[in-house]
């Protein structure tokens, strides 16, 4: 066979080349933002902006900037600042909260926003018919609201069914996303969920579905100016993707940076990482449910012990697994409150796993010969960062350090979801909720009732309940700042959790914007401008 | 040939049911969606009600037998996340994905083919060894590491390349834009080359071993030798008469290729950014949003289904033997 034949392969090549390089040429490879924009990684599509509806993280950011809330909470100290209403007024009997609203906000149909328009939001939330489900419903539910009506054209009264702390009721109803009636009436929710009618300082001007959403400034919004003309959100799943490009200069602020990215971002000279202690609390539950297929275990029963649930706390060490595993420093929880509302009398447990061992010993659970004084099943989810399976290994290797045999049992995410609604998880699961920085009682209502939905272990402290119970009652702040006090502590000494940490929001920043992170997690952009 | 069309129609109907029961039933026993789609916070009540009004509540086979009724009508349900029809979210994605697929079938074929040949006509050569070596590291190599060694080196290092990102094309010529579509063309096409040269990575490697054999087998056959000795030249005898019959098996290769490549876009779209069905399907998996991953799943087998049947045409008229019927 003649290898020599002169077959078109080299020219053919030569085609490709040019083919693949003639673009480059053309166009500029990498987009880099103008002047005017700021560009924000996030890793999910918002999937709907019904301001009814959204419950992400992503979908909440956008519309913060497209919707009005009553108030705002505030950057650093967890205030709630006036934002669509001006002030508050409550009745003597704590049942109604009287909100007046900025005169001269515009719906994007050009009608002004009203009182009617902040009645008609609440009522559209809590409309069954609707079948919302997203976090507006959750604040209604929360809050005990029963009815809302327009006073005039700037005061709108919501009535609750019992009193409730001012600030905690405030800060619910500051969740909901405040919408037009006029366009809201007439659009399908198919539509509502697809194209936002807003009143904010920004409007969405494209939405490409799991590529971008591009807001553009509105300059006639009354309250506040935006320092960027646009703000594009464009979505990047992958977070090594996400660092890439903020590294490219393409992207101004990504989320959830991995540990492995830290060192990078910080060295590569055009971005830097922030990093804070975040609302989202990350712990082991401990079940207290009877009736459950490890109810009977001895490891189940052990766990109904609070002196096995403190000596527990002794075994593991938070902060030396945020460092290890999630690369970011990190202070131990001492209960279900976020700082700076905690118990500030109340120490970390510290990592003694000699005293945990001395502790389970008189609680009446030596070790056999094996070493092992009982079994425990962990059961988490397998995925990264401060919930994830790494930090579900290190936590089963602690507790078996000190004989508390611990196996993790990985589930796929909704079985997870499943059994932790359902409350049949455990007897041990690590999980997170949110929580906030500005209500102690926010971050209490975790546990409203032995029985209540979220209260996912079942704790039944009596005391604990009587006290919640009284919370509302409370005459004046003090009153009800000791309840809580005293709350948090019972809680601390009859921990329902393995108390782990605020898991933390880590960030990278283009050293291009002037931005502070915030611990909610919130990415609130108008105030950001140009170093 | 009408008798053999109507005979595989009937036979992928049958494909169709059977992929979508499967797709059904298996995505029921991973648990109940319902809890999914209501707040963390719900009642007992409330979840009961969501339920009910999801239909979750029915047996699994009234359900199936629902969903295959509004199948038939070209209603998959609405998407339990996006609170809007599921065929309309995955076909709005479909564009993407298929200008992806479209060109890392291109790139399969105009690079495999070629270094395929080339391998074939060096056969024992240091080049064919390269070639051959370059080949299986090209199969090894997962695809999810692949993109983001791309992304780090031509994207980051060199700035040579978009990292992340589509420039549509299909979408705006559907839209009635056609200079719209014009004008994105360059920019769409720098998108397009790493993602798609990483789904289309395996493809090549595969292809460029099949092409190799194929032809050493075709080129030591009888009328190869009589096309030498009758004095034409090696280029006529290659392109001619090697290739042309090395090509049959390559084609039903290629073809479903197509349908592999489809499947293979999903871990890629989710690095580069691609906002395809693949990445859409991923989402859907982990939201357990039932609607959109059954229209997903619908659609591609649709694809595929398609596909194999103009290749079976197809088949006809590159070898005449073949009969159909």
């Amino acid at each position: 066979m003649n290898s020599k034949v002169n077959l078109p392969v080299r020219g053919l090549l030569f085609l490709l080349i040019i083919l693949f390089t003639l673009p480059l040429v053309v166009v500029n490879a990498q987009d880099k933002p103008d002047q005017d924009t700021i560009v924000i990684a996030i890793d999910s599509d918002p999937a709907t902006l019904e301001p009814a509806q959204v419950s992400t993280r992503a979908g909440a950011n956008i519309l913060s900037h497209v919707f009005l809330q009553l108030y705002e909470v505030g950057q650093a100290d967890g205030s709630l600042v006036p934002y669509l209403a001006k002030d508050y007024s409550t009745s003597a009997d704590g049942l109604e909260t009287t909100f007046t609203i900025n005169e001269g906000v515009m719906c994007e149909d050009g009608s002004e926003m009203t009182a009617e328009d902040v009645a008609y939001s609440i009522k559209r939330v809590a409309d069954p018919k609707n079948g919302f489900s997203g976090n507006s419903n959750f604040d209604l539910e929360a809050s005990g609201y029963v009815d809302v009506k327009a006073v005039d054209k700037y005061k709108v009264t919501v009535i609750f069914k019992a009193p409730q702390d001012d600030k905690l009721r405030r800060g619910l109803l500051s969740e909901m996303y405040m919408h037009c009636k006029g366009p809201y009436e007439k659009m399908t929710l198919e539509e509502a969920s697809q194209k936002p009618s807003g009143n904010g300082p920004y409007r969405v001007m494209e939405w490409v579905k799991d590529d971008h959403v591009t807001l553009e400034r509105v300059d006639s919004f009354p309250l506040r100016k935006g320092n960027f003309k646009y703000i594009v959100w464009k979505v990047i799943p992958e977070s090594s993707t996400r660092a890439a490009e903020l590294i490219a200069g393409n992207v101004d602020l990504i989320s959830n940076v991995t540990a492995e990215q830290i060192k990078p971002l910080n060295d590569s000279g055009v971005a830097k990482v922030q990093i804070v202690n975040g609302t989202n609390r990350f712990y082991v539950g401990f079940s207290q449910v009877p009736g459950l297929p490890f109810s009977d275990t001895p490891g189940g029963k052990a766990i109904l012990d609070p002196k096995v649930r403190v000596a527990l706390q002794y075994a593991v060490d938070p902060p030396a697994i945020c460092e290890n595993i999630l690369g970011v420093a990190c202070d131990r929880m001492t209960g279900m409150v976020n700082k700076p509302n905690d118990n500030p009398d109340l120490k970390p447990y510290p990592y003694d796993p000699a005293k945990a061992e001395e502790l389970l010993d008189a609680a009446g659970y030596p070790k056999d010969a094996n070493g092992v004084r009982f079994e425990l099943t962990l059961q988490a989810r397998k995925r990264s960062g401060p919930g994830g399976s790494d930090v579900a290994q290190a936590i089963a290797q602690y507790l078996s350090d000190v004989g508390v045999k611990t196996e993790v049992q990985f589930l796929e995410n909704a079985e997870f979801i499943n059994q932790i609604t359902n409350h049949q998880a455990g007897p041990l699961f690590l999980l997170s909720t949110g929580g906030s920085v500005w209500s102690a009682q926010y971050d209490m209502a975790d546990f409203p009732a032995p029985k209540a939905t979220t209260n996912y272990i079942e704790y039944s402290n009596t005391e604990y309940f009587k006290l919640w119970d009284s919370l509302p009652f409370a005459k004046t702040a003090e009153e009800s700042r000791a309840i809580e006090l005293k709350m948090e502590e019972i809680f601390y000494n009859d921990p329902p959790w393995l108390m782990l940490y605020q898991g933390p929001e880590v960030w990278g920043v283009s050293n291009r914007v002037d931005y502070q992170v915030r611990p909610d997690g919130q990415t609130i952009v108008y105030a950001t401008k140009l170093k | 040939m009408f008798k053999y069309l109507v005979r595989r129609l009937i036979r992928s109907g049958f494909t169709i049911l059977g992929v979508t029961f499967v797709t059904f039933i298996s995505l029921h026993l991973a648990g109940d969606p319902t809890l999914l789609y209501v707040s963390q916070h719900a009642s007992a009540n409330e979840i009961a009600e969501t339920k009910a009004k999801l239909g979750f509540d029915r047996p699994i086979l009234e359900q199936y037998t629902r969903f295959l009724s509004g199948m038939l009508r070209g209603d998959l349900g609405n998407s339990l996340a996006a609170r809007a029809p599921a065929l309309p979210l995955v076909l709005d994605r479909l564009p993407a994905t298929i200008e992806l697929t479209f060109f890392a079938m291109i790139l399969a074929t105009v690079i495999s083919i070629p270094i395929g040949i080339y391998a074939a006509i060096h056969r024992g050569k240091a080049s064919d060894g390269g070639i051959m070596l370059l080949a299986i590291i090209g199969q090894s190599m997962p695809s999810f590491w692949l993109g983001i060694m791309l992304i780090l080196f031509v994207g980051l290092s060199l700035r040579l390349l978009p990292i992340s990102g589509q420039v549509p094309i299909i979408k705006p010529i559907l839209e009635g834009n056609i200079n719209e579509a014009i004008q994105n063309l360059p920019d769409a096409f720098l998108h397009l080359i790493m993602p798609a040269f990483t789904v289309a990575v395996f493809s090549i490697s595969r292809n460029a071993r099949l092409v190799r054999s194929a032809m050493l087998e075709v080129l030591t056959q009888d009328y190869v030798v009589t096309a030498r000795s009758k004095g034409l030249s090696e280029r006529v005898i290659i392109i001619r008469h090697a290739f042309r019959n090395a090509l049959v098996p390559v084609i039903t290769v290629l073809g479903l290729e197509f349908g592999f490549l489809l499947g293979g876009v999903v871990i890629t779209e989710t690095v580069f950014s691609w906002p395809g069905v693949g990445r859409l399907l991923f989402n859907s998996i982990n939201q357990r949003d039932i609607p959109v991953v059954l229209a997903a799943v619908l659609l591609f087998e649709f694809l595929f289904i398609g596909l194999i049947f103009a290749l079976d045409i197809l088949y006809v008229y590159l070898d005449p033997r073949i009969r159909l019927d």
